[in-house]
């Protein structure tokens, strides 16, 4: 009996910790080992941080020269005075790590391909492609120039060591929670996994491509129907640089230096369009805004400065905001997780801002086999060996994926794995594949430390990719605009089709020679803007293909060009600008077109609602729903018969209005399935039909624009509890104002380089990467209502600021 | 009466040593530590251990809550089968008193044997 009661005890108790040791599950949702979750010793109650006070120790880190000073502000922005670069940036790396730990880790952890690693089989695919894409040879090839510059290598070595640093002193109990919720540790940071992070950008920003579906177009439709219905200049566009006669004398030297295989059947191979499953593609949303007004059209006589990359929203933020003070500069503004230095900011003397630049920056060469097996592919009829690169995918729970990845001369095989794929055969060649300049990782340090336009111009040299509009200004008068990168030398529509990887003629020539990149200073007109349209028009005699945007551009163009007397609110009012280019565009047009004698009393309703449209996307408006489903049903029907296949470039949508406008018996209007020829009068009918019937079935999504749009904001691991789900806003992609669902602008910025510079800015989120933490999304109500901080930018650490929350000291510790 | 009182103190006042470090089941043994050295029946020892873990578990995470303002509590509670913060500090503690418990008990059997093989021969 006494055995008998001992064991049975024993064995509850253990089951009890075995039950309480293991992840468990509610539902689909899986939860971690309760026990070490709710242990209030180092469970996610650790987590919690007190809502006031200031808690910050004084560490002493390894590798500091000198006391290192961390003012506090009320937003949680930490402001870094430093004797010197390297101790500054030190420290940015621990503070970085003190607020945005997990943030750091998984970041690079998608970049890398070692999402599986925690998050087990529901990831393999995403990390075997960011495997495949290079992504990890591209972070390598971008270390190996970085270290060739001594002080950019210091750099990245001393921000990592700040990282390291926190890391080493972290016990499990102080990990951020989300490491607790899926049960793994932090790894020490790396520079390779600074360069990882750059890379993740550069994916993010310039891998779009339509070569596939372009080439399956041109195969499709031959060579003048694909000219009429995918034009590549749209003639409403106002680019970033106009022609002012700059570059009249110049002769790309490689144009025409090869003869390309563009229109050759080998590569329109028939097959590839058939329809096949589905590849997903990401829709291209991402996209910014900046400009630069200069002291002619502002009230202060003084230039004035704005920026909004409009990026994927997420919590924690993308950005982090901070103050770097060292004896040689003092800049405030927007650093990355895991990159040293300023992004977008502000010093004393001057202000700059980034937009993305759109050119096609990635092409496919269709590989000619040597054998069988693929371990050779022909290049003008000699044989070369293919690089092959092992995979080993660690996946949580499950045996490691070995996986083989091909490198050509051109770049990875990367769809091989997948014999249905039309990609199957052939390279990727990226440009972020390539070497960087060694200097590239310190451009943003020298940025941060600039004084005029001619340190912003040599800063900028080491700059290659991803190629960004960086707008400029000075307190002393001057703004510009470069659009700067690094673009291959292409021969005229080389690289909008796929390309013939056995010829070494169908290479890049070589690249455009960085005094030949556009740009401008001070134009008469008093301003320079970007909103990642064509960067020139087609007189630039540099060949570019991309995805450029047709409708901020305009609106912004055109509100700069009338002001007088700004001031840092009319910066604003064009930041928040709600106006649809494309709706002020397509909406007459089709009324014009739309019969409402066939309309019934509801329709008639809602045309005569739409007609009363100030093209506005204000979150409380009724109409702006209206018109989207209207537009999105007419450019369905009127492309319905290549929607249906797959990888099939569909028109862009200012073509699409323009034949509303000017082709409206053009075939393509025409349904192929019905006996009766239809015209644009008959989709535009058509669709305003589909329209009335999507909101009767709808009848909720009718209530406003804000509803419909149904914007979120969710954390990076899509953990709803830590997402802020509850947030309203208007905007659309096609206004200034560029929301959208998961999109819009991460972080907006107007500084006014007054006698004394004063920056204002915003992000939807906080400083704080800790979901416990009151600073994790406070700033997220005053961004939707469209509201600015006034950025506290100190001149020293002894400043005295009612908005100051707090110091930390940094020490060097005793080696 | 006494004795329960002390099995109650000892777990609460040893089990603060998990926060230097001691795993979340460190717990357990020290509840059976108090179940063998001071005996009582297996009820009573379960009641006093559970008592002293349940206290511990909940007091070190109530703290930090309530300076926290329940902010991290309201929203891990939504991964819980949306659980209210004090519904949370509440399975907390009733985790933390079972663990000494249930410790506490096979303690207390574990010396029951012990003794009773002894005075048994």
């Amino acid at each position: 009996m006494r055995v008998f009661r001992f064991v049975l005890s024993l064995l509850v108790t253990t089951l009890l910790c075995w039950q309480l040791m293991v992840p468990q599950a509610a539902g689909d949702k899986k939860l971690p080992p309760i026990g070490s979750f709710f242990n209030p010793f180092s469970g996610f109650w650790k987590n919690a941080e007190p809502a006031s006070g200031f808690y910050y120790g004084n560490p002493e880190i390894p590798g500091l020269r000198g006391r290192v000073q961390v003012v506090y502000d009320d937003l949680l922005v930490p402001h870094i005075f430093a004797e010197s670069m390297e101790d500054a940036v030190r420290v940015q790396g621990y503070v970085t790590a003190q607020h945005r730990l997990w943030q750091m880790d998984i970041a690079t952890r998608k970049a890398s391909g070692r999402l599986s690693e925690v998050l087990g089989e529901r990831t393999v695919a995403i990390d075997r492609l960011s495997r495949r894409r290079g992504m990890v040879f591209a972070a390598e090839n971008d270390l190996k120039a970085w270290n060739r510059s001594p002080e950019s290598s210091r750099m990245l070595e001393a921000y990592s060591a700040g990282v390291n640093a926190y890391i080493k002193n972290l016990s499990p109990a102080d990990y951020p929670i989300e490491f607790k919720l899926l049960d793994y540790a932090p790894e020490p940071w790396s520079p390779l996994k600074t360069a990882l992070v750059v890379e993740a950008m550069a994916e993010n920003l310039c891998s779009r491509d339509d070569d596939l579906a372009s080439t399956n177009a041109l195969a499709l439709f031959g060579k003048d129907t694909f000219d009429y219905l995918y034009p590549e200049w749209n003639p409403k566009q106002q680019p970033i640089i106009p022609d002012t006669g700059q570059w009249k004398n110049w002769q790309p030297a490689a144009a025409g230096a090869g003869q390309l295989s563009l229109n050759q059947s080998k590569n329109t191979d028939n097959q590839s369009i058939k329809p096949t499953p589905a590849f997903e593609t990401d829709p291209y949303v991402e996209g910014s805004n900046n400009w630069a007004v200069a002291g002619s059209r502002t009230r202060s006589g003084h230039p004035l400065l704005a920026n909004d990359p409009h990026l994927t929203l997420s919590l924690p933020s993308i950005w982090f905001q901070l103050q770097i003070h060292t004896p040689a500069q003092n800049c405030y503004g927007v650093s990355l997780q895991g990159v040293p230095g300023i992004i977008i900011g502000f010093n004393e003397n001057i202000a700059w801002g980034v937009t993305n630049v759109s050119h096609d920056v990635s092409d496919w060469y269709r590989l000619q086999w040597a054998d069988p097996g693929h371990n050779r592919y022909m290049v003008d009829g000699v044989a070369q060996d293919v690089v092959e690169k092992i995979e080993i995918i660690d996946i949580k729970g499950k045996e490691p994926l070995r996986d083989t990845v091909r490198y050509t001369v051109w770049g990875p095989v990367v769809y091989d794995f997948n014999p249905d794929h039309p990609l199957r055969d052939c390279a990727l060649r990226w440009i972020t594949h390539d070497e960087p300049e060694p200097g590239g990782s310190i451009v943003f340090m020298a940025l941060n430390a600039g004084k005029n336009y001619d340190d912003y111009r040599k800063a900028l040299a080491a700059y290659d990719c991803p190629a960004q509009n960086f707008v400029f200004a000075t307190r002393s008068g001057d703004v510009a605009i470069t659009v700067q990168g690094r673009y291959p030398v292409r021969a005229p529509q080389q690289g909008r089709f796929i390309l013939d990887g056995s010829r070494q003629s169908d290479a890049w020539q070589g690249f455009v020679p960085a005094e030949r990149v556009p740009a401008m200073k001070n134009l008469s007109r008093g301003f320079v803007f970007s909103a990642n349209q064509n960067s020139t028009p087609p007189s630039y005699p540099y060949y570019y293909l991309g995805g450029f945007e047709d409708y901020r551009s305009r609106e912004i163009f055109d509100r700069l060009d009338v002001l007088k007397n700004a001031t840092v609110d009319s910066m604003k009012a064009i930041q928040l600008d709600n106006f649809s280019r494309r709706a002020a565009d397509a909406l007459p047009v089709m009324l014009a077109l739309l019969d409402r004698s066939r309309l019934d009393a509801e329709g008639k309703k809602m045309a005569d609602e739409l007609a009363a449209w100030n093209f506005r996307y204000d979150a409380d408006f009724t109409a702006p729903p209206l018109f989207d489903v209207w537009f999105d049903s007419c450019y369905d029907k009127t492309w319905d018969e290549m929607d249906r296949m797959e990888s099939m470039l569909i028109p862009e949508s200012w073509r699409t209005i323009e034949l509303l406008e000017k082709d409206t018996a053009s075939i393509f209007f025409d349904h192929p399935a019905t006996t009766w020829r239809e015209s644009a009068r008959d989709i535009v009918n058509e669709s305003f039909g589909l329209m009335q019937a999507y909101f009767r079935q709808n009848p909720q999504k009718r209530s406003s624009w804000g509803k419909f749009m149904g914007f979120t904001l969710k954390h990076l691991a899509l953990i709803d509890a830590f997402s802020r789900m509850d947030v309203v806003v208007g905007g659309h992609r096609t206004a200034p104002n560029a929301m959208q669902k998961t999109h819009g602008p991460s972080w907006r910025m107007i500084v006014d380089l007054g006698d004394r510079v004063r920056g204002y800015g915003v992000f939807p989120g906080g400083q704080s990467g800790n979901p416990g933490s009151k600073f994790y999304d406070n700033m997220v109500d005053t961004w939707a209502k469209g509201a600015y901080y006034d950025l506290l930018f100190l001149g020293s650490a002894e400043e005295v600021s009612t908005r100051i929350l707090g110091k930390q000291t940094f020490s060097p510790s005793p080696q | 009466m006494r004795r329960a009182l002390y099995i109650f103190l000892f777990v609460f006042l040893t089990g603060h040593l998990c926060r230097f470090g001691l795993p979340w089941w460190g717990i357990v043994p020290l509840g059976a530590l108090a179940g063998w050295l001071l005996p009582l029946s297996a009820a009573r020892s379960f009641g006093a251990a559970f008592a002293g873990g349940f206290l511990l578990w909940m007091l070190n995470a109530w703290l930090p809550d309530s300076a926290n303002e329940g902010l991290l509590s309201a929203k891990t509670g939504q991964l819980f089968l949306g659980l209210k913060s004090g519904h949370l500090l509440l399975v907390t503690g009733i985790l933390g008193g079972l663990l000494a418990g249930m410790g506490a008990v096979t303690g207390f059997f574990a010396r029951e044997l012990y003794v009773g093989s002894k005075s048994n021969p």
